[in-house]
């Protein structure tokens, strides 16, 4: 068939009845009336439905019409007809016309499908898009991406890195790509590594991000550089992390930060307007201290209020023993009103499921509760409240009836923040407090340069932050730990989308972060010599910023994770269904790159589990082993080997049994699915060694 | 008296009707009985209480037999280190014990006991509810005094369970009607298996076959080449499908669970490093080697079944059923405590584990008392009941001679 002339599925509508028409595509859904055979065809435009039927088309075509299945791929001539009234089908855009087929040629057939490709019901209302599990998924990306749902998130992800680019070049920015082989930059993951064939024994990194060449651009004069960067990062496993992802990183001379947050206020704008979202601009401001006081976060959700209230100085003279020693200690006491639920939160969720479950996992080490009734506090510990102490409190936290406070005390002001942080989204997520569909950008400003380490400093973003002023002592604990950069964080409902700094330019600045870190001026040679020297050649004054764009166009799309918008992503072992990445290599490869004797002396990088065979065993078997145990396990391991010599030195051409009976597939009787009585009478918990709620409790994946 | 035999006790019940009125059964703390507790020798079921009758359980009692208690086992039935089962027999609490036959335990405690141990055709007994370790070759086998007891346990619980998706869809072979069955004429012994045995014990087995022979059996010399593969092959498979089964181990939603530890990865280690024991943790790294590391060997050991399968099949062509020695001098089944002393000691009760074949150990006394103490017969599939016929027939006629 002569594809010239083919047109869209998906653009056919009853104006374009009475046409003949060339589609081409895949075979959706089918449906067999009988003597009719309707067939949802699709490309990436759409779906329209095709009939094949007696009367219009030849009784050769219908019979190659049975011989459809599934994910044929297709192209067929025919004529547009507006549908009969009362057939349309809503669900579909080109549901008022269905095109009657005159030919056909079946262009490839399909396999049997892992699992169901399309998406929409031949007849509206009729089904859901069956779930499948994400593997399946992941190992068949090819048919998962042919699903419409997939197709929009690739499209609408393409649109917005088009609108990125075209705002970028409209702004003067230009498009620099930077080397994927490179040397460790200091982001603090781990890297992946690279080995080198040419130069055995050493070894290239894939960057954690192009900090360092995109401030040597800036050395080099561009001005205005940008580039849709993948980055890598082997880190460990986290929910909705990628090992590589790519980032927006962008980079400017001769600007300050107002510069920055015009340009991405503008752009984030765009982005989120390509999606259908309008963000309000400007967008608000505030400081990594107040968000830490009063959201307990340095990325906080603003979509709702719940901020914290300060009560320390209420208990200033307190009776009441825990508040006592914990302000001797210097400690802080700070609460959250939750207003009007005290139906929600009963005593019992209060004492039983916060205090005594939510908040220890959280870290403290109590809670204390209130419920305001009466115009008066009531809960168990009132009672060693004065009667000042709980007017204050009533005044302070602007209790009224119907109103819940809580209140975290601890010799940490760190921990009341870090633990108030955490039930404040709990329990807006609990109470139904925030609300769906608002977007809320901010930005968080005046980070601290430095977070202590034992003894020390380390840097809380990267060491070519600026700080707020070039006047301090180097060797000055408490001054470096009080001094700001003039880094910045764009965070939207409560997810940090990207941030950024305003970087040194200045030598000598430099080298007094590079003392101040303790970093001697050798060892700042060895790391960033070549940087450091580029700094000495007229370096402009420059900052930028870096997007997680996985992110960004996943919190646009409304998906629930980054997955949903790669085409090959990997899964959440970091491992890639499809391709099997990471694979075993050939010791021939090895050899070649010199990297089969370096276990020598010391251990290859990454490979010390499977040097010993029980410890790679015990890990993925998840069997502990202990000193005692490894004689005879060792022992096993050898006689197992032999046994494995011994059966495969055998010769057989049998085929093998995999049961002494063979094995058939069978569907158990009763047709229905049902869950076992034993789930519903909840017996099946009846063993468990740990319970929450209706669950099994486990031990977290992350410490 | 019964210290050691039993892990729980049930006082009082009553007999119902039916095949096996009046009959006390015990059995194993493997298998499930409603309210029982369930923790088949392992720590990785501490404390679980069945929540449901295993399928035999049910069948059981529904042809009146007493349940009486369930018997002390070694770790997940593997082995007979810390078996009661026989000595429920032997004591005099039970009449009948129910034990699965992994390796050959069932059959192996009868030897040592002097009572008859049988293991059915694989696939004619539901194992719905049993805790079991080897899926592919693990059979609930029968321990008593009395043949015509253990067939008529089989009556009552052989056959299909719609729960049980590893029964195969076959008729089950009428166990009731003795003079029914098809009697075993020719009997083979195989020439490969008795070379692993010392010179003296060939000899006091081959005298026993001798001795079995006067009731009107004619003995056949069969070879089988490859006998010595039926250890590696069952090894193999059979760790491999032990370390697949005992995933389910991991103290989430019963048994024990390590605590403190940090994180889930953590947890699982622990836990799992702690619950398993010193001869079942061995076999599990075994498999693990297999599954992770040696695939190519698994499934060649999955071939060599299929091989012996069919070559035990012609030996039924030349023979109706085949002797095998059970116990031997020197490996004490009950002090194995190496995967490799268990194999040494449970060599001769491999093959009808490895091929799915109905088998049965009964007692012999020939007054020497360096003679043969148990002899072995292994039938074809689903030749069950001519098995029990003969072992029924053999300890009869012996009691009449003493």
């Amino acid at each position: 068939m002569d594809f010239t002339e083919r047109l869209w599925c998906g653009t056919l509508r009853p104006g374009d009845a009475g046409r003949d028409v060339v589609l081409a595509g895949w075979v959706d859904t089918l449906r067999d009336h009988g003597e009719v055979l309707f067939a949802h065809l699709r490309d990436r435009s759409g779906i329209v439905q095709v009939v094949f039927s007696p009367g219009r088309s030849s009784p050769d075509l219908c019979r190659a019409a049975e011989s459809l299945k599934s994910e044929y791929c297709l192209a067929i001539r025919g004529r547009v007809e507006k549908r009969l009234p009362g057939t349309e089908n809503p669900g579909l855009e080109t549901g008022a016309v269905e095109v009657f087929a005159e030919a056909m040629e079946i262009l490839n057939a399909s396999d049997p499908l892992p699992f169901m490709v399309s998406e929409k019901a031949a007849v509206s209302g009729e089904r859901e898009a069956e779930a499948v599990a994400e593997d399946l998924r992941l190992k068949h990306r090819y048919l998962d991406l042919r699903r419409p749902s997939m197709q929009d998130n690739l499209f609408k992800r393409h649109r917005i890195f088009k609108c990125v680019r075209d705002y970028l070049d409209e702004q003067g920015f230009i498009e620099v790509e930077t080397p994927m082989l490179t040397k460790s930059t200091p982001e603090g993951a781990r890297d992946y590594l690279v080995p080198s064939r040419i130069h055995q024994g050493a070894f290239y990194a894939l960057p954690q991000s192009p900090q360092l060449f995109k401030q040597l651009l800036m050395v080099s004069g561009f001005e205005r550089y940008f580039q849709m960067a993948r980055c890598f990062r082997d880190e460990d496993l986290r929910p909705n992390r990628q090992p590589e992802f790519t980032q927006l990183d962008l980079e400017a001379s001769f600007i300050d930060e107002e510069f920055i947050y015009r340009l991405v206020e503008e752009l984030t704008v765009r982005m989120f307007a390509a999606g259908g979202i309008d963000l309000p601009r400007p967008f608000p401001r505030m400081t990594h201290r107040e968000a830490m006081e009063t959201m307990g976060s340095d990325r906080p959700d603003t979509r709702f209020g719940l901020r914290f209230v300060e009560a320390t100085d209420l208990f200033r003279d307190t009776r009441y023993g825990i508040f006592r020693q914990i302000l001797d200690r210097g400690g802080s006491i700070k609460g959250l009103n939750i207003k009007g639920h005290s139906e929600s939160l009963s005593k019992n969720v209060l004492q039983n499921e916060y205090a005594k479950e939510i908040v220890p996992a959280m870290g403290a080490k109590g809670m204390t509760w209130m419920r305001t009734i009466g115009g008066k506090l009531e809960s168990n510990i009132v009672q060693f409240f004065s009667p000042a102490e709980q007017q204050a409190v009533l005044e302070r936290f602007g209790a009224e009836d119907g109103d819940v406070l809580i209140m975290i005390a601890d010799a940490s002001p760190r921990l009341v923040h870090s633990v108030l942080g955490q039930l404040r989204l709990h329990l807006a997520g609990r109470l139904g407090l925030i609300p769906q569909g608002t977007f809320a950008p901010l930005w968080v400003t005046d980070f601290p340069l430095f977070e202590a380490t034992d003894g020390g400093v380390t840097s809380s973003h990267h060491p070519f932050t600026s700080p707020d002023r070039p006047d301090f002592d180097p060797d000055d604990r408490e001054g470096l730990l009080n001094l700001k950069s003039r880094a910045y964080d764009l965070v939207v409902n409560g997810e940090e989308l990207g941030g950024g700094s305003i970087r040194i330019h200045d030598r000598g600045l430099q080298s007094k972060i590079f003392r101040a870190l303790g970093l001697s001026s050798e060892a700042a040679e060895e790391k960033f010599g070549f940087f450091l020297r580029a700094l000495d050649y007229g370096t402009p004054p420059h900052g930028g910023l870096a997007l997680g764009m996985d992110r960004v166009v996943s919190m646009i799309l409304g998906v629930s994770s980054i997955r949903e918008v790669i085409a090959f992503p990997k899964n959440r072992s970091a491992q890639c269904p499809l391709t099997q990445a990471p694979s075993e290599v050939s010791r021939e490869q090895l050899g070649e790159l010199g990297l089969l004797d370096r276990g020598g002396d010391r251990a290859l990088p990454g490979t010390a589990k499977k040097e010993d065979l029980l410890e790679y065993l015990s890990w993925v078997s998840r069997i502990g082993v202990s000193e005692a145990e490894r004689p005879a396990l060792e022992k096993a391991l050898a006689e197992a080997s032999r046994l494995a010599d011994a059966v495969e030195g055998v010769e057989t051409d049998a085929a093998p049994a995999f049961s002494a009976v063979p094995v058939e597939n069978r569907i158990r009787a009763g047709g229905e699915p049902v869950v076992s009585r034993h789930s519903e009478s909840r017996a099946l918990f009846a063993n468990a060694p740990a319970m929450k709620g209706r669950y099994f409790k486990v031990a977290g994946i992350l410490e | 008296m019964d210290s050691g035999i039993f892990v729980y006790r049930e006082e009082a019940a009553a007999s119902g009707t039916g095949l096996l009125k009046g009959r006390t059964v015990s059995v194993q703390a493997g298998l499930s009985v409603a309210g029982w507790p369930a923790e088949a020798g392992s720590l990785a079921l501490r404390g679980f209480k069945a929540i449901e009758d295993a399928t035999v359980a049910r069948r059981l009692r529904e042809q009146g037999a007493v349940l009486v208690g369930s018997t002390r086992m070694s770790e997940l039935g593997l082995g007979l280190r810390d078996d009661g089962a026989a000595r429920a027999v032997t004591a005099g609490l039970a009449d009948i014990a129910m034990m699965t036959d992994l390796v050959g335990e069932a059959r192996l405690a009868a030897a040592d006991a002097g009572i008859i141990g049988y293991r059915p055709s694989y696939g004619l007994v539901s194992r719905y509810g049993l805790f079991g370790l080897i899926p592919s070759m693990e059979a609930i086998g029968v321990l008593s005094r009395s043949a015509a007891d253990i067939a008529a346990v089989m009556a009552a619980v052989a056959g299909r369970d719609e729960k049980d998706f590893s029964m195969p869809e076959e008729p089950v072979p009428g166990f009731l009607d003795g003079a029914g069955q098809p009697r075993i004429r020719t009997l083979g012994w195989i020439r490969e298996s008795v070379a692993f045995l010392e010179r003296q014990e060939r000899q006091a087995f081959l005298l026993a076959l001798e001795g079995l022979a006067k009731a009107g059996l004619t003995l056949v010399e069969t070879s089988l080449e490859e006998f010595e593969l039926f250890r590696a092959v069952h090894q193999v498979i059979g760790s491999v499908e032990a370390s697949s089964a005992a995933g389910k181990y991991d103290g989430v939603r019963f048994g024990y669970r390590s605590p403190a530890a940090k994180n889930w990865n953590e947890m699982y280690l622990k836990t799992r490093g702690e619950i398993f024991g010193p001869l079942v943790k061995p076999y599990l790294f075994q498999g693990a080697y297999y599954q992770f590391m040696k695939y190519g060997a698994f499934e060649k050991a999955c071939r060599l079944r299929s091989h012996l399968i069919r070559e035990l099949q012609r030996l039924f062509g030349q023979a109706d059923a085949l002797a095998l020695p059970a116990l031997r001098a020197g490996f004490d089944p009950r002090e194995a405590g190496s995967v490799s002393a268990l194999y040494d000691a449970f060599l001769f009760t491999l093959p009808a584990s490895v091929a799915g074949l109905p088998a049965v150990c009964f007692p012999w006394d020939d007054g020497d008392p360096a003679g043969c103490r148990a002899i072995q017969l292994v039938g074809p599939r689903l030749g069950d009941a001519g098995l029990l016929a003969l072992a029924g027939q053999a300890v009869t006629n012996k009691t009449k001679e003493s």
